[in-house]
């Protein structure tokens, strides 16, 4: 070994990254194989797959590595996520076709899903991507069109039929007209209870702003609310809400009930409302005096300070507080399938209930998708509304 | 053109000011001096009626400020804080036209404007398109000076403006404070804890002492006659008699010419602490004067300088 170490490895996350890779190929399966939907299923090895998609996972490993030597930041970021880009489509491909192998001769009931080493090849293949687009400093609208390029090609092979055999897509086709129907449902309860939350936050923030012994009392309400565990809370609401409505007809017409959207809204509202009050609080607080003084010094009347000043200073805050609560609220509104809400929790609960694990994930995966495409939405107008200053 | 009649200001418990009342003239720089938590800004702040005082009168151009709109009285005064405190979300350009905007004016009227202002406070045309943060400190207080004189406004209210900069920035901005009362006419109310600084720039010295004013003056008066050991002590008990000669002129001493004039001569409107520096330099006890002219019109002798007596 020379005292210069490894001199052609320039980043080494992306070698980790590739050993990782190969590790998890050796290691675990790439799909489970099951007689139908409830049996227990054999794991079956990239090894079993065509040849042609190992040759493709293999080369996507390499490329990771050979990226690793490129000595400008810039082209090894693109080269990167090249490989990432091959990895990603090289398990989608890979795995299609081992399904659609095994399908053949087998009876109708037998399922193909994915298995540990497919789903630790895609998240490495996004680990490989956001590593790449960090460390390249690629500009926001490049890293926007990466991802709607992953989306893009996913959605094309979806649309050419080429997952069929796969059980997720199995499970997609028999749920589809209902998947449409939670996926809306599940963008609604969070929209409006985030939507609410905002609408009760301001003048909750303005209470606490201006007056200092109300805020003791506020923060340690809306603080209870978030130690609540959510189940708790949504039952919680079962029994006023049903009462309501049992008194007053009119309410129980509009849908607003002991179960169903209404105490589903009321509980996301209410752990949004905490985080919303507390990150807006703060980013007024932490306008500077200084600023303040001078602007009301040179004779900035009150609206003006608010509206020149303060809330473009505290504009940051107030959006990374409306990212906060809007992940929270999409991981959230998953619980609310139980009290008769919808959303995507529905195929989640259905699927640990006939332990069908494809179904829970056709639940879970739009929902990290959502959560991750929230991120990105709430970065872009961060860094909007940061500009240069 | 300031006048305060007996102004008061409690903050609770604590007596910030206590029955000050002061004389500002138009065209004067008037610097209020004193330890910290004299209750200077209380003044200051008071004056641009963001503070409204307990008791007394405060009245600007004859008009007591208690009946003017507050909001429109700050925006014809100028105001320049110790912080700064400039807008990190805007250009610097759009920081210093920022009260002109407030006053609605027309697009080329303050283009105009703030191409005076550039001039005179010497700002370098490539910060207008920056922000603050890529700012130093000397450069940022620069631009908050001329943001406060952005509106061309009479009077220009500093507090400790220059306390936080390094010595040369602070110097040079010194110097431009100089020269801009000296142009402009204005009046200036400065305040400041640092003797140096108002002896530079004031034409009055006002020293206050726990809310009160200790003694008001010309910087010479307040030097030759401190009222109480306070102002003595904050005037710096040793070294006054040499700040002293900062402030006499050598016409204003001088004597005859001697039958054996010294061969070293010195013009006649050098202070006196020039005129020591030369005879300790050429290892002399007397200088020949001259005037303007160079015309050797008398001489000035180290006894001359000891002696004493008020300057004109
Ligand atoms: N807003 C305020 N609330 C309470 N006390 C204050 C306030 N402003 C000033 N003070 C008090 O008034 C006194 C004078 O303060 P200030 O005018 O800022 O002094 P200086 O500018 O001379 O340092 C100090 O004791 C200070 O603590
Ligand atoms: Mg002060």
């Amino acid at each position: 070994m020379s005292a210069r170490g490894t001199p052609f490895i320039l980043d080494r996350v992306l070698l980790t990254l590739a050993c990782a890779g190969v590790a998890a190929v050796a290691l675990g399966g790439f799909v489970n194989h099951a007689a139908n939907r409830l049996a227990d299923g054999v794991a079956l090895p990239l090894w079993r797959a065509p040849p042609g998609d190992q040759a493709l996972i293999a080369g996507a490993l390499a490329a990771m590595v050979a990226a690793s030597c490129l000595s400008r930041e810039k082209p090894r970021a693109l080269a990167a996520i090249g490989a990432a880009f091959a990895l990603f489509f090289g398990c989608l491909v890979a795995s299609a076709h081992f399904a659609d192998r095994l399908a053949e001769g087998a009876k109708p009931a037998a399922r193909t899903s994915l298995g540990a080493a497919f789903w630790i090849l895609i998240a490495l293949a996004a680990l490989c991507a956001l590593n790449a687009a960090q460390r390249g400093r690629l500009p926001f609208a490049l890293r926007v069109a990466i991802g709607a390029g992953f989306a893009a090609g996913f959605a094309a092979l979806a649309q050419a039929g080429v997952f069929a055999q796969l059980a997720l897509a199995r499970e997609f086709a028999v749920h589809r007209a209902e998947f449409m129907v939670q996926l809306w449902r599940h963008m609604a309860l969070v929209g409006a209870s985030v939507a609410i939350a905002l609408a009760i936050s301001i003048p909750l923030t303005v209470l606490a702003l201006h007056r200092a012994h109300w805020r003791g009392l506020l923060f340690a309400t809306l603080g209870v609310v978030q130690t609540i565990p959510s189940i708790a809370l949504f039952g919680v609401l079962i029994a006023p809400l049903a009462a309501l409505a049992g008194r007053f007809p009119l309410l129980g017409a509009w849908g607003v009930g002991g179960t169903g959207a209404a105490p589903a809204i009321i509980a996301l509202t209410l752990y949004s409302l905490g985080p919303l009050v507390r990150i807006f609080v703060t980013g007024f607080n932490e306008v500077s005096a200084d600023v303040k003084d001078a602007a009301r010094g040179i004779g900035f009347d009150g609206r003006r300070l608010f509206f020149a000043v303060e809330f473009p200073l505290a504009l940051p805050a107030l959006i990374s507080g409306l990212r906060v609560v809007a992940i929270q609220a999409i991981g959230l509104a998953t619980v609310a399938a139980l009290i008769g809400a919808g959303g995507l929790g529905v195929f989640v609960f259905q699927g640990i209930g006939q332990y069908a694990l494809d179904l829970v994930l056709l639940g879970a995966i739009p929902i990290i998708l959502m959560a991750l495409a929230a991120d990105l939405v709430f970065s872009a107008g961060l860094s909007a509304a940061r500009g240069k200053r | 053109m300031i006048e305060l009649d007996g102004v008061a200001k409690f903050f609770g418990p604590t007596v910030a000011v206590e029955n000050v009342s002061l004389n500002v003239a138009a065209g004067d720089f008037c610097v209020l001096l004193g330890p910290s938590g004299c209750g200077k800004s209380t003044v200051l702040r008071m004056v641009n009626a963001m503070i409204a005082p307990d008791r007394g009168r405060i009245v600007i151009g004859g008009v007591d400020i208690a009946t003017l709109d507050p909001i429109k009285l700050r925006r014809g005064v100028g105001y320049c804080i110790q912080s700064v405190g400039l807008f990190p979300h805007w250009t610097v350009e759009r920081n210093i036209a920022a009260v002109p905007r407030l006053l609605g004016w027309s697009r080329p009227r303050i283009a105009a404007r703030m191409a005076e202002v550039v001039a005179a406070m010497q700002i370098d045309k490539a910060l207008l398109p920056r922000y603050p943060r890529e700012l130093s400190g000397g450069q940022q207080q620069r631009i908050g000076v001329a943001r406060a004189l952005a509106a061309d406004p009479d009077i220009i209210l500093m507090d400790e403006p220059f306390a936080a900069l390094d010595p040369i920035s602070r110097a040079a901005l010194q110097d431009e404070m100089r020269r801009l009362h000296e142009v402009s006419g204005k009046t200036f109310l400065f305040v400041t804890h640092d003797i140096n600084e108002a002896l530079r720039l004031a034409t009055r010295i006002v020293v206050m002492n726990k809310g009160r004013v200790a003694q008001a003056g010309t910087p010479a008066d307040i030097l030759m006659r401190p009222v109480d050991e306070f102002v003595r002590g904050f005037l710096g008990r040793d070294e006054l008699p040499l700040r002293l000669l900062d402030l006499v002129e050598i016409r204003d001493r001088i004597a005859p010419l001697s039958h054996r004039p010294s061969t070293t001569a010195i013009g006649g409107n050098a202070t006196l602490r020039a005129a020591l520096n030369m005879m300790l330099d050429h290892h002399v006890s007397r200088l020949a004067v001259a005037d303007e002219t160079g015309r050797i019109v008398g001489e000035i002798g180290l006894a001359d300088i000891v002696a004493g007596g008020a300057p004109q």
